[in-house]
């Protein structure tokens, strides 16, 4: 072989790999964001509460979990890809309308919950970061309401991905806390390092489920099949967005590690715990400097924003496809009036509850756990039913092996739902 | 009217009240030209598996349950088109594009309606109510604004409002979504007329001449004429000279100008002559709705012979309740009734028995007028004579009624249907 082949060969491989990875850029964005989503405000506080309760052994979970997203992300997002509807159209149109309606009120419920979630954490953490912070929510509620109005798909794409760089804040926040890196890259293989008590057992199995339980969600599911409806991404590239699936659920658990890592290093070692995942930021600032409290504070006010923006347009995309209105980011405000209305109008009401103090934003968690365990097994037995599906899905439909694997992870999920349920409402 | 969620799920016994299942879908099918599809069979869900009868089969089907007319074993099961559209399946839950292909609505529900026992998909319900109703919740809604005195609104679509593309599609509108309407009431008159003539268009063309002209004359002047506008010239004139003139007056006053004239050039010179006549006069005029096929004898007749004569003209006349007496100049004279000739002696002359004192109408008088001379006088029929006493020819009272009732009549129908 001569040199001139060699080189022709050499670049038609990179500009093979070349077109490949603007294909995939070309497809980038739904399952990225929905799976960083996933770490919202609650999502962070989890975390945070795991690693300065359990320590490194908590890193465990992450593997499965990582699986667990990426196997339910890519039905989700493969099913819409190839029929070109949203989830919420398909469970309207294959399971009618009584169904539709249930749906629809438990993902409004629970999602005017989670909302609430966001909105308080944004409120706590900038007071952290001396911002005043009901000015500072509604500033963030009217200028999410303005691009999301005035802006297009891809301008709210862009925002919530630049977003997602915050997340980087973890990374520098957990090399600040000089964690014993060792123990917490050995810790993801097996789980070891600390005295194992019944006591430990018993919280490392409830917040081991509690992990898993926030991070995959009902609206998760419905947000990724509308914002990748909404990108309208061509069928053939769904080999593309698939890939984004599992590299999504890889990211956010990449970033959760980090999460776990700096309050590990911080506040499990030192024995202090932490009542709630927003103090999480003042919590390690003394062992882990200003510096990085600060950005771990950051960390979690843009979780915070980036959760409000998602969970909110989930349920005005789920709104619009259940009762088959014109939903997009693309339409105008007069053309999609009801979509862009609801989506205000979730934030409006959750910052007027938060504005009480008397709130008990406990009872408030409690509830929209209850309502997320009982709504989880319907998304995912609807999911699965109608990725099974040949008539619809054609050759993408699942193969046997897909179909069992997702069923077990169902299970899977469904038990750490129900556990988290369990725990959260006796307060354990 | 009905809507297509009360269907689903209804119970299906047989003859004998044996239950067969219950309904899973109903089956329609789009008649060419006609844009509202039909329901054809019902898909019944039973133990064993699926059933597709065909709804001339059914005895009741607004009912608490749907009845057919035979026994299970007798029902000879539906066997569907490619092209039939399943309601809940294809239809039912369907998201509505507009031409741009952005989301509208969805189908919330399907409005049925009765059309001489034929059932057809008249509105599609993407209101409110629509969702309420299919969660068994409308009865309780109406309630509510019936004790708040609030007024539900309706939110219907008419369904030649849309097309369906592919049952695994969105429906898509065929209008601008601002121009969108429902279907009134009153347009299913002319539903009815459009149906009709896709059921009869087949029929019309396997009748002879005698029959069809027949069955023409039973049906309203616009519709005949619509009926008439796919056949030749040669068998329409054909079927003209079957007709009783005033019918086929009647007619050919409905046709553009030039294609009436065109068909009396092809007709028999003395029916066409007859028709000339009637034409002249205004449509809703004594002269315009009256026939010229009665039975007149002269006076000096015995009853013997104006009963030969009535053996020999009767079967032409449209009635021969009344016979006329007129002079050599068709002046009419008197008039005698059927039952006046019978019981007279065979040699009794006809002027011994005529009645002299004649109730009558002008050929200008409105056919109002007519039909109320006709229903003050409780008569059969008026005779038309002009100031001159010519007798021009008569009106039935059938003939007076038909162009008074229609109207009043026409009002009401889509009442009837709804």
């Amino acid at each position: 072989m001569n040199g001139d082949t060699l080189i022709k060969k050499n670049r038609a491989f990179f500009s093979n790999i070349l077109k490949k990875l603007l294909i995939f850029l070309s497809v980038f964005g739904p399952a990225t964001i929905t799976a960083m989503a996933d770490n919202d405000a609650g999502g962070v506080a989890t975390y945070s509460i795991a690693g300065s309760k359990l320590g490194y052994p908590i890193l465990f979970p992450l593997l499965l979990i990582t699986i667990l997203l990426g196997i339910t992300q890519e039905m989700g997002i493969r099913l819409t890809v190839i029929t070109r509807k949203g989830l919420a159209d398909l469970i309207r149109e294959k399971f009618g309308v009584k169904v539709a309606m249930f749906m629809f009120a438990s993902l409004l419920i629970a999602n005017m919950g989670t909302i609430i979630t966001e909105l308080s954490a944004v409120k706590t953490t900038s007071a952290m970061l001396n911002l005043p912070g009901i000015p500072f929510v509604l500033v963030i509620v009217l200028v999410s309401f303005w691009f999301i109005t005035k802006g297009n798909y891809k301008l709210t794409e862009k925002i919530m991905l630049i977003s997602c760089l915050f997340f980087l804040t973890y990374i520098f926040s957990a090399f600040k806390a000089r964690p014993d890196w060792g123990l917490a890259l050995s810790n993801l293989a097996y789980p070891h390092g600390v005295a194992v008590t019944p006591d430990y057992l018993k919280d490392y199995l409830i917040i081991g489920m509690g992990v898993l339980g926030t991070t995959i969600t009902p609206w998760g599911q419905f947000f990724i099949s509308s914002f990748a409806f909404d990108k309208k991404i061509e069928k053939g590239k769904v080999n593309f967005s698939q890939m984004e699936a599992y590299w999504g659920a890889f990211l956010t658990d990449f970033f959760s590690f980090f999460m776990i890592v700096a309050t590990a290093a911080t506040l499990f070692v030192r024995g202090i715990p932490l009542v709630s995942g927003e103090q999480a930021a003042l919590a390690i600032k003394p062992f882990a400097g200003e510096l990085a409290g600060s950005l771990f504070a950051v960390g979690i006010l843009n979780a915070g924003f980036m959760g409000l923006v998602i969970v909110s347009l989930t349920t005005a995309y789920a709104f619009a496809e259940f009762f088959g209105l014109s939903g997009s980011l693309n339409d105008s405000f007069r053309k999609s009036k009801t979509f862009y209305i609801l989506y205000l109008l979730q934030l409006a009401v959750a910052t007027v509850i938060i504005l009480f103090p008397g709130v008990s934003l406990f009872k408030l968690a409690v509830t929209t756990q209850v309502i997320n365990a009982i709504a989880l097994p319907l998304v995912f037995y609807f999911l699965i039913k109608l990725t099974n599906s040949k008539e619809l899905m054609g050759e993408f439909a699942n193969t046997s092996f897909q179909k069992n694997f997702a069923i077990v992870c169902t299970v899977v999920i469904m038990i750490a739902s129900a556990f988290t349920m369990v725990a959260v409402v006796l307060n354990l | 009217m009905a809507f297509l969620s009360e269907y689903i799920g209804k119970p299906v016994v047989d003859l004998d009240g044996q239950r067969i299942g219950v309904v899973k879908d109903l089956i329609a099918r789009n008649w060419e030209k006609f844009p509202h599809p039909v329901i054809e069979a019902l898909l019944v869900q039973h133990k064993g598996g699926e059933l597709i009868l065909p709804l001339t089969d059914v005895a009741a089907f607004i009912a608490p349950a749907i009845a057919l007319k035979h026994r299970t074993e007798q029902v000879k099961p539906f066997s569907p088109q490619d092209e039939d559209i399943y309601l809940v399946r294809d239809v039912l839950d369907k998201q509505i594009i507009d031409k741009d292909g952005a989301r509208v609505v969805r189908v919330n529900d399907l409005e049925l309606v009765r059309v001489n026992g034929t059932y057809l998909v008249s509105n599609v319900d993407v209101g409110g109510m629509g969702i309420l109703r299919r969660i068994g919740m409308a009865g309780f809604a109406q309630n509510l604004a019936g004790v708040l005195h609030v007024k539900v609104p309706k939110n219907y679509i008419s369904w030649d409002n849309m097309e369906i593309l592919r049952y695994d599609q969105s429906m898509r509108l065929k209008v601008p979504v601002d121009m969108l309407s429902e279907l009134h009431p009153a347009d299913l008159a002319e539903i009815v007329s459009d149906l009709n003539s896709l059921q009869t268009s087949n029929f019309l063309d396997s009748l002879d001449m005698e029959r069809l002209a027949d069955t023409l004359e039973e049906v309203e002047p616009e519709f005949q004429a619509r009926l008439l506008e796919g056949m030749s010239d040669e068998k329409v004139a054909d079927v003209l000279e079957e007709m009783e003139p005033d019918e086929a007056t009647d007619l050919l006053a409905e046709l553009p100008k030039e294609r009436s004239e065109g068909l009396l050039a092809m007709m028999e010179a003395d029916d066409a002559k007859g028709i000339r006549k009637l034409l002249a006069y205004p449509e809703e005029s004594a002269g315009g709705i009256m026939t010229t096929e009665y039975v007149s004898v002269r006076p000096d007749l015995t009853a013997e012979q104006a009963i030969q004569v009535l053996r020999e003209n009767g079967p032409e006349a449209e009635t021969i309740f009344y016979v006329y007496v007129t002079d050599e100049a068709n002046h009419l004279v008197g008039v005698f009734s059927l039952s006046n000739l019978i019981f007279a002696q065979p040699e009794t002359l006809v002027s011994d028995f005529t009645v002299k004192r004649i109730v009558s109408v002008h050929p200008l008088d409105e056919q109002d007028e007519v039909a109320q001379v006709i229903a003050k006088y409780d008569l059969l029929a008026v005779p038309v004579v002009d100031e001159e006493n010519y007798l021009h020819g008569i009106v039935t009272a059938d003939d007076a009624l038909d162009k008074i009732i229609p109207t009043a009549w026409k009002k009401r129908l889509p009442r009837f249907y709804r």
